[in-house]
C-alpha cells in the first residue's frame, strides 16, 4: 500500500473523483483537511452533507434552491412575461450576475447530444411547455455556442412556434473591451452572420 | 517561412537530435530505417500539431519512453520570429503546444498559421485510392488558408456523429431529426460553396503546375463530384442548402434503414482527368505521380496566394520513382518555391545540378542522428 493509512488513502481516493482534480492535488488537498481544526472538518461535511439533503429543483423552473418554487420564481419583483432558457443552474447564476435581465428562467438540465444519450425526454422540455400561460411574451433562448446548443435552439424554436410569442436567441459575438482585429476568425465571422439591423 | 532549426527529443529514433537549417533546400540522406521521414514528422508535428503518417500521437514517441517534446525557430515572410514548441505525453495523455511560451488550447486554431505541404509515399492514394483521401487533400489544403474551413469542417463532423447516433439507437421521430438536419443543412451547405469556390481558384494553378513538370499534350483538369448531383457551379449556400434539404428528406428512409448519414460533404468526391483519361482507373505509374506532385505543387501556390506565407515544402522520398529528366524538373522547381525538406536514400539524384551552400544544406542521418552536416563543399 501507498498510503500508511487506510482512511487517508480513502479521503484522496473521493478527492480524486472530483472533476479538474488529478492525483496530486487530491493528496494535497486530503493532507490538509488532516492539518484543519476538528471543528472546520466537522462543517466541511456537514456543508457536504447539507447540498444533497437541503437542495432540490424548482417545481417551476427546475433550477437548484432549498424552497420550490425558488427565490427568483417566487419573487414578485420579476417580470413574469419573460423567460430566459438556459441550459444549466450555472448559466442562471452568470446571467444573475449581469443584473440585466429581470425576467424569469427555465433550466433544461443539459442540450441535446444523442451521443450522450440526451433527448427531449431527458431535459425539462414538457415542463418548459406547461408553465407557459397567457401572458407569457418572450421566451429567449440562451444556449451555449457549440452544435449541441445550437441544435437544442433549434429543436425548441420549432416547438414554440404554435405558441405565437416572440421567441429570440442570445446574440453571439466579440467580447467587450477587445479590438476587432484581434478577434478569432470564427468568432468574427459568426458575430457577422449574426449581425443585426439597424 | 522559414524554419532556422529543430530540436527533436525522444522522438521516434532520435533521442537528442539538433540541426541549424539551410534557408532553402535541406536534403536528408541515409538508408532506409535511419530516421530521415522522422525529421520531417516533427515538423508536421510542430506546424500542423498533427503527424502525416503516425495512427496516434504516441506511435511518435521514442520507444520505453514517456513523452517526446520537438522544438524549433521560426521565421515568417515578414520577418517574425516565433519558437513553437510541442510536447506529447502519453501516460497522462497530455499534448502541449506553445507559440513562444503562450500555451495554445485550441490546437485547431494553430492550422495555418505556418502553412506547410506534404508529398510522402502514403499520398499516392489522392490519385489512386478511395475518395476519402482526396477529401482529406482538398480539406487540409482549404483549412490551411480557411479559419472558418476548419471550424465549419469541425461542428459539421460533430453533427454527422451526433446524427448517427440517433439513427443506431433507432426509432428516431422526424421531430426529433429535424434540428440535426437543418444543423447538417446549414454547416454542410457552407463547407459545398467553400469547396466549389476552392476548386474554380485551384483548377488554372494545377494546369500551369503540370506543363511545368512535363512536357506534354496532356490537358490536366479536376471535377468536383458533390454527393449531392444537383448541385451547380454557380450555387449560392442558400441554393445548396435547399437542394440538401430536398435530398434529406428523399433519403430518409434509406438513412434510418442504413443507420447512416448518406446526405453531405462528407461523401463527395474529385475526379482527376488527363484529357479525358480518368487517372484513377487508367492513368500509368508516372502519369499518377506527375499528377500527384502537380496537385502538390498547386496546394502549395494556393496556401501561398490566401495566406500571404510562403509554406515550407516537405518531399519524403518523392524522387525514387522519378525518372532522370522529371527528377531534375522538379528539383528546379522547388528550389525556386521555398524553404524545402528532402529525404532520400540516393545523393546521385542531385548530380552536378545541385550547388551546396549556406543555404541548400545536405545531411547524413544515421540511426537516428545526424552525424555530419556538409554545409559548403
Amino acid at each position: 500500500m501507498l498510503y500508511t493509512s487506510e482512511s487517508l488513502a480513502q479521503l484522496i481516493e473521493q478527492f480524486s473523483q472530483l472533476p479538474s482534480i488529478g492525483r496530486k492535488t487530491a493528496q494535497r488537498l486530503a493532507l490538509h483537511i488532516l492539518k484543519m481544526p476538528r471543528e472546520e472538518v466537522q462543517k466541511f461535511s456537514e456543508a457536504l452533507i447539507n447540498v444533497k439533503e437541503k437542495i432540490l429543483y424548482c417545481s417551476v423552473c427546475a433550477n437548484i434552491t432549498e424552497s420550490s418554487p425558488c427565490p427568483i420564481c417566487s419573487n414578485p419583483q420579476r417580470n413574469r412575461k419573460i423567460i430566459c432558457v438556459v441550459e444549466e443552474p450555472s448559466d442562471v447564476l452568470a446571467v444573475e450576475k449581469t443584473h440585466e435581465f429581470k425576467g424569469l428562467y427555465h433550466v433544461l438540465g443539459g442540450a441535446l447530444s444523442p451521443l450522450d444519450g440526451i433527448g427531449p425526454e431527458e431535459l425539462k422540455v414538457k415542463e418548459l411547455l406547461t408553465r407557459i400561460e397567457d401572458s407569457t411574451e418572450e421566451i429567449i433562448l440562451a444556449m451555449n455556442p457549440n452544435v449541441e446548443g445550437e441544435t437544442t435552439t433549434l429543436y425548441l424554436s420549432r416547438l414554440l412556434k404554435p405558441f405565437n410569442l416572440k421567441i429570440s436567441r442570445i446574440a453571439r459575438g466579440l467580447p467587450i473591451g477587445s479590438n476587432l482585429e484581434f478577434a478569432d476568425e470564427a468568432t468574427l465571422a459568426r458575430a457577422l452572420e449574426g449581425r443585426t439591423i439597424l | 517561412m522559414k524554419l532556422s532549426n529543430i530540436a527533436l527529443s525522444q522522438f521516434r529514433n532520435h533521442t537528442n537530435t539538433e540541426c541549424e537549417f539551410g534557408e532553402k533546400t535541406n536534403v536528408f540522406l541515409g538508408n532506409n530505417g535511419e530516421g530521415k521521414t522522422n525529421i520531417l514528422e516533427s515538423i508536421s508535428f510542430l506546424l500542423l500539431t498533427k503527424s502525416f503518417h503516425a495512427k496516434t500521437d504516441a506511435d511518435a514517441i521514442q520507444q520505453e519512453k514517456k513523452f517526446f517534446s520537438v522544438h524549433t525557430n521560426v521565421i515568417s515572410d515578414t520577418d517574425i520570429q516565433s519558437k513553437i514548441h510541442i510536447y506529447y505525453n502519453k501516460e497522462e495523455k497530455q499534448k502541449e503546444y506553445k507559440i513562444n511560451s503562450n500555451t495554445i488550447q485550441k490546437l485547431s486554431s494553430v492550422i495555418g498559421e505556418f502553412p506547410i505541404v506534404i508529398i510522402s509515399p502514403e499520398h499516392a492514394t489522392i490519385t489512386m485510392g478511395s475518395p476519402a483521401e482526396r477529401r482529406k487533400f482538398i480539406d487540409i489544403t482549404i483549412s490551411q488558408s480557411n479559419k472558418m474551413y476548419v471550424e465549419n469542417m469541425m461542428e459539421y463532423k460533430k453533427i454527422l456523429r451526433q446524427r448517427n447516433k440517433l439513427f443506431e439507437i433507432g426509432n428516431v421521430s422526424l421531430k426529433i431529426l429535424e434540428p440535426w438536419n437543418e444543423m447538417l443543412v446549414k454547416y454542410g451547405s457552407k463547407i459545398i460553396a467553400k469547396r466549389i469556390q476552392f476548386f474554380k481558384e485551384i483548377f488554372p494553378i494545377i494546369t500551369k503546375s503540370y506543363a511545368s513538370l512535363i512536357e506534354t499534350t496532356e490537358e490536366p483538369s479536376i471535377t468536383y463530384i458533390p454527393q449531392s448531383e444537383n448541385i451547380e457551379e454557380h450555387y449560392t449556400v442558400e441554393n445548396i442548402a435547399e437542394i440538401l434539404r430536398k435530398e434529406i428528406e428523399k433519403k430518409y428512409k434509406d438513412e434510418v434503414r442504413l443507420k447512416n448519414t448518406l446526405v453531405g460533404p462528407h461523401r463527395d468526391d474529385v475526379v482527376f482527368y488527363l484529357n479525358t483519361m480518368n487517372v484513377r482507373e487508367f492513368a500509368s505509374q508516372g502519369q499518377h505521380k506527375t499528377f500527384l506532385i502537380a496537385l502538390k505543387i498547386a496546394e502549395f501556390l494556393y496556401i501561398k496566394e490566401q495566406c500571404n506565407e510562403t509554406p515550407v515544402f516537405l518531399l519524403d522520398d518523392v524522387f525514387s520513382e522519378l525518372d532522370e529528366i522529371r527528377t531534375q524538373k522538379l528539383l528546379s522547381i522547388v528550389e525556386n518555391l521555398g524553404q524545402t525538406f528532402i529525404t532520400t536514400t540516393n545523393e546521385k539524384i542531385f548530380g552536378d545540378f545541385f550547388v551546396w551552400n549556406d543555404s541548400q544544406r545536405k545531411f547524413s542521418v544515421k540511426n537516428g542522428s545526424i552525424v555530419n552536416e556538409k554545409v559548403f563543399v
